[in-house]
């Protein structure tokens, strides 16, 4: 079945691909084709998609004060190696694991000087300030797969579906890190539920 | 899987209270999308809504896919070379090629001409009689400064990424390429070639799309965008009307001299005027370019955001592209004209010229 998906940007006149089905091709997957030949407005329309996500797992694994800059970095990245991915549907999982590879670099570069922990050198200016930077602390302690889904529902807003939906991770995968991240978080918080 | 598990999920069901405890505290950490690439329009605090682009984005970035590793680590170090005569970089002349740091000026002469190579997400002309400082070079701000003169920024990277400041407006990359030139008295202008730019004052944006030119004055901040095929009667006009009082004599003017390359304009007043002027606005746009099905005097009025985005789409219309810019700016040498440079319109084969 051919189907018109319209990708305006960002007020209704600009993009209209041709497809083969509507399932078989995201939206995404058409921005990222776009993205590939050039179309600026496409991958800005990528980028602010993809923002919460890149943010949110560096979040759950680098310093608060680096997240910003190397979110930019992973976005660049992309831009640069759009050409060698593949598979457009799967620009979510691709862009995830640039983001994870990213935290992973500068923690080599950093050579181990710099640790997590250091959220917590944040000043305070109320207690709950204070309360929020331990939960974070707390939360960065978690597991890889934990504290990173954790991060993405907690920090940055996004349900388990959407989680899925963005990193390419299964459902199933997302709800079982949500549940048990959930649950050796509240014994580290001494919450009893 | 019980109630409590669902809104850890979804968020259907009962809520939980210690997930909804964490996501109050924990949400103080989330992205705040001032990054976000969207071109809202931001005017004199009236009024927000999405900008249209004119013209399709250009192809740029194509030539460093593939090409160029990524950018890790600490941002790449910037270049400056000569392209003529013999620019100075600080107090040294430029002979060919050196790095640059934060702080540093590169100064062109009306014989000299210079190119920085911002890192690895694009390039910057300086074309003659041109003071450039070198601001920030971290990967998140590439940031220069135009004391004075005329630079062609042309950018491939996400937007947010490069920053011109000028006395009266800052102007951020939203994509690919434009002209920027600053006068002896710190006025401003840009002129996109590809793309959006934004030019920010004081917490306000004004976007800025291919094929138009915002002037900027100190003090003021940027005025209201226009084709580069307006009239000069009617950016006269416009010009008294963005930074000399707003007086409804102006207005009148811009509306009785308005006409199909002047109706994008008119467009981008909407929400910035007074209610009743407004009305006017609208009258004299319906009469040129007759508001699309769907889109209502009452809406527009009440600067509707979805009318407003449908009328601006019009704007891609065939018929306006004899009305864009393309803006192959130099700055004048001529030393009888010692403020503004010369921004041509290869389109329109207009030339603005202000001394």
């Amino acid at each position: 079945m051919e189907t018109i998906v319209d990708l305006t940007w960002p007020a209704g006149h600009l993009h209209k691909m041709k497809t083969q089905s509507p399932v078989a091709v995201s939206v995404d997957a058409q921005l990222v084709t776009l993205a590939r030949r050039g179309d600026r407005e496409a991958f800005a329309r990528l980028h602010r998609a993809y923002a919460s996500m890149v943010h949110g797992i560096l979040l759950a694994r680098v310093p608060r004060g680096e997240v910003e800059d190397l979110a930019q970095d992973v976005f660049m990245t992309a831009m640069q190696r759009l050409s060698a991915l593949r598979d457009d549907n799967v620009f979510g999982g691709w862009l995830a694991t640039i983001a994870r590879n990213r935290a992973t670099d500068f923690h080599r570069q950093k050579r181990d000087d710099v640790e997590l922990l250091d959220d917590v050198t944040a000043d305070p200016s109320s207690h709950t300030d204070a309360e929020a930077a331990h939960v974070l602390i707390l939360v960065k302690s978690l597991p890889e797969a934990y504290r990173e889904t954790l991060i993405l529902r907690l920090v940055e807003g996004m349900t388990g579906p959407e989680i899925a939906e963005r990193t390419g991770l299964t459902p199933g995968s997302v709800r079982v890190n949500l549940h048990r991240g959930m649950r050796m978080l509240r014994e580290k918080l001494g919450w009893t539920s | 899987m019980n109630a409590h598990n669902d809104y850890l999920w979804d968020r259907s069901g009962q809520e939980d209270p210690d997930v909804k405890r964490l996501e109050k505290l924990l949400g103080r950490y989330r992205l705040v999308s001032s990054a976000s690439p969207l071109p809202v329009v931001r005017r004199r605090s009236v009024a927000v809504w999405v900008m249209v682009p004119l013209a399709a984005a250009a192809t740029l970035f194509i030539a460093v896919i593939g090409g160029k590793d990524a950018a890790f680590g600490p941002p790449a170090s910037w270049n400056v070379s000569r392209v003529t005569g013999a620019p100075v970089v600080d107090s040294d002349r430029l002979s060919a090629t050196t790095k640059v740091g934060e702080g540093d000026w590169i100064q062109t002469d009306d014989s000299s001409e210079a190119v920085i190579s911002v890192g690895t997400i694009g390039r910057v002309q300086v074309e003659p009689n041109s003071r450039v400082q070198l601001i920030r070079m971290r990967s998140s701000d590439h940031r220069l400064a135009l004391a004075k003169g005329t630079l062609r920024a042309t950018i491939w990277a996400p937007p947010r990424l490069f920053f011109v400041e000028t006395p009266s407006a800052t102007a951020i990359d939203l994509g690919c390429a434009y002209t920027l030139t600053v006068d002896d008295l710190g006025r401003g202008r840009l002129c996109v070639t590809s793309g959006w730019v934004a030019l920010e004052r004081g917490g306000r944006e004004t976007v800025v799309p291919s094929g138009a030119v915002c002037e900027t004055r100190p003090g003021i901040g940027p005025g209201t965008p226009y084709f580069g095929g307006a009239s000069e009667e009617f950016r006269a006009a416009l010009a008294r009307f963005d930074f000399e009082g707003a007086g409804h004599g102006d207005l009148e003017t811009v509306l009785r001299v308005s006409n199909m390359c002047e109706v994008f304009t008119l467009w981008q007043l909407l929400p910035s005027v007074r209610a009743e002027d407004r009305g006017l606005i609208f009258d004299r746009m319906a009469q040129i370019l007759p508001p699309p099905p769907g889109v209502t005097r009452e809406g527009v009025l009440a600067l509707d955001e979805g009318m407003l985005e449908v009328w601006g789409s019009q704007f891609t219309r065939e018929e306006f592209m004899p009305c864009l810019t393309s803006c192959t700016a130099s700055l004048s040498v001529d030393a009888s004209q010692t403020h503004f440079g010369s921004v041509s319109c290869a389109r329109t084969n207009v030339s603005y010229f202000e001394s």
